[in-house]
């Protein structure tokens, strides 16, 4: 599992990577191995909007559900289907399987609170 | 997502096998369990086709002993003790004054087997202190004695298709094991233990009853067969999802203090020709022959769809509040998502309730589940939802 370089990760342990093309947004490796199996995801409709701090989803493990939070505000510009029909593929690679993509509104601002991914794991661990 | 945070609570005997095994452990009932360790779907799949092996060192064991023994047990419960021989096992429940439910048991006959004891009795480990309260006043009117064992003895579950033949591997051979809901005495690699043919998931197997001293060395014992019989460790999440689908009770979701083992639909376990009397027979066996109405039943369902109906979630029908769902998961067996729920009868016309009263005119029947503020459908069916595998 490659962690990308630059992420940024909320303390709800959602991540989420800026480049040119928005923000990506996907759920910790740390995150995934306290909810296990994951066996349904539900993600937002696209063109949907939501501010920091938002509940854009919820994941359920065979256990429990849990909410997943924006990490930054802004428009729903893409869903990764394939864990529609495939949840578990988060257990496999949390990276490599985002959850979004959005529009940030005001990345700069949104993110501010967010916390590097080295120091977010040294907080976790 | 939040991540819950962990609260302090009792070790079982097992907790640092646990911790080696990589195990996540979570509070449960006043203990630390373990709730998985590789995952609840390896686990869970495991139990099914070759053997889980579960640490149970939480539940409660209480002993029964004077020459008054079985009418005290008799004059507590729905089943008939003096019906139960010595080396057998009833499961049965223990009714408060009003019917409802201060815990599900199972009474162990131990004349011959416990010295000078005459009855195991395993409970919840949440119910422990409320148990022995409940009998220790109720065994003001006989000669008995109850004591409280929980401390002294662990517990081990093997569960699975595999089971017997583990236990053949480690000290008793096939045909001297006891049958379904018997025990007796055995050496298991020269540990002496209670040998029991229950469990709580619907497969075959064996619930191990044996000092605390000896507890690490059974378990890493039957772990060394891990390889040859397929063996997985398995945690709470799978005994959970394993019970669900035999379609058994857990205290505190389809069990508690105001209703009914009736209104539970553990009618089965009720029998009608029993002589003596227990707490609230009358009121019991009144509702099981159909003299006196239910206030509410527990109902098995089927969703529809992909949604997960979760313990709390809201049940409709014909667009009408009428319940709540107290155990929801994903059927790791069946695919499917499945649950149980208790539907008050007292929010729905008559006409419904006397189809929801019909066991068979029930199965098939839509309800509704609130999940996230939407609802979704799903099929009332009968328990169990996966068929029990038990070696009877």
């Amino acid at each position: 599992m490659n962690i990308p370089e630059g992420i940024l990760v909320s303390k709800t342990h959602e991540w989420v990577l800026e480049d040119d093309n928005g923000s990506t947004i996907g759920l910790t490796p740390w995150a995934l191995e306290q909810l296990g199996d994951v066996v349904f995801v539900e993600l937002p409709e696209i063109g949907t909007t939501f501010s920091k701090g938002e509940t854009f989803g919820t994941i359920e493990s065979v256990k429990a559900a849990s909410e997943m939070y924006m990490p930054v505000g802004g428009e729903i510009v893409e869903i990764n289907e394939s864990l529609i029909n495939s949840p578990e593929l988060l257990n496999e690679d949390a990276f490599s399987n985002w959850l979004i993509k959005v529009k940030a509104d005001n990345f700069q601002e949104d993110s501010s609170e967010l916390l590097e991914y080295n120091d977010y794991q040294d907080e976790v661990q | 997502m939040v991540v819950k945070e962990e609260i302090e609570a009792k070790k079982t005997i097992l907790y640092d096998e646990h911790i080696k095994l990589g195990a996540k452990m979570v509070p449960f009932g006043g203990w630390l369990m373990p709730v998985q360790y590789e995952g609840i779907i390896k686990e869970h799949n495991a139990s099914r086709n070759s053997a889980g092996l579960f640490d149970v060192s939480h539940m409660g064991e209480i002993f029964i002993k004077g020459i008054d023994a079985t009418d005290f047990l008799n004059s507590i419960t729905p089943a008939d003790i003096s019906a139960l021989k010595p080396a057998s096992a009833v499961y049965t429940q223990l009714p408060n004054e009003t019917g409802g439910v201060v815990d599900d048991l199972i009474i162990y006959n131990s004349r011959g087997i416990i010295e000078n004891i005459d009855y195991l009795i395993v409970i919840n480990a949440s119910r422990i202190k409320e148990d022995v309260e409940f009998m220790q006043n109720k065994a003001k009117k006989f000669d008995v004695e109850v004591i409280n064992k929980s401390d002294d003895f662990a517990m081990v579950a093997l569960q699975g298709p595999k089971a017997k033949y583990v236990i053949e591997k480690i000290g008793v051979n096939l045909d001297l094991q006891p049958s379904f809901f018997t025990f007796k005495n055995a050496k298991l690699n020269d540990i002496p233990c209670l040998l029991t043919r229950t469990g709580y998931t619907g497969e075959d197997g064996f619930e191990i009853i044996l000092d605390n001293k000896n507890a690490k060395k059974l378990w890493t014992d039957i772990l060394s067969y891990k390889d040859e019989f397929n063996i997985h460790p398995a945690g709470l999440g799978a005994r959970d999802t394993l019970r669900l689908e035999a379609g058994l009770p857990l205290y505190g979701h389809e069990l508690n203090e105001n209703t009914t083992p009736i209104e539970s639909s553990l009618g089965n376990f009720v029998p009608e020709n029993k002589t003596a009397q227990y707490s609230a027979k009358d009121f019991i066996l009144g509702q099981k022959t159909g003299k006196i109405p239910l206030r509410r039943k527990l109902l098995p369902f089927i969703m529809q769809d992909r949604q997960i109906a979760r313990e709390g979630y809201e049940v409709y029908i014909e667009g009408k509040l009428c319940g709540k769902v107290t155990s929801g998961a994903p059927s790791i067996t069946l695919g499917k998502n499945i649950g149980f729920c208790m539907i008050e009868f007292s929010s729905l016309e008559d006409n419904l309730v006397s189809i929801l009263n019909n066991s068979k005119e029930n199965i098939g029947m839509d309800i509704q589940i609130m999940v996230r503020n939407k609802l979704y459908n799903a099929k009332i069916t009968k328990k169990p939802f996966v068929k029990k595998n038990y070696e009877k």
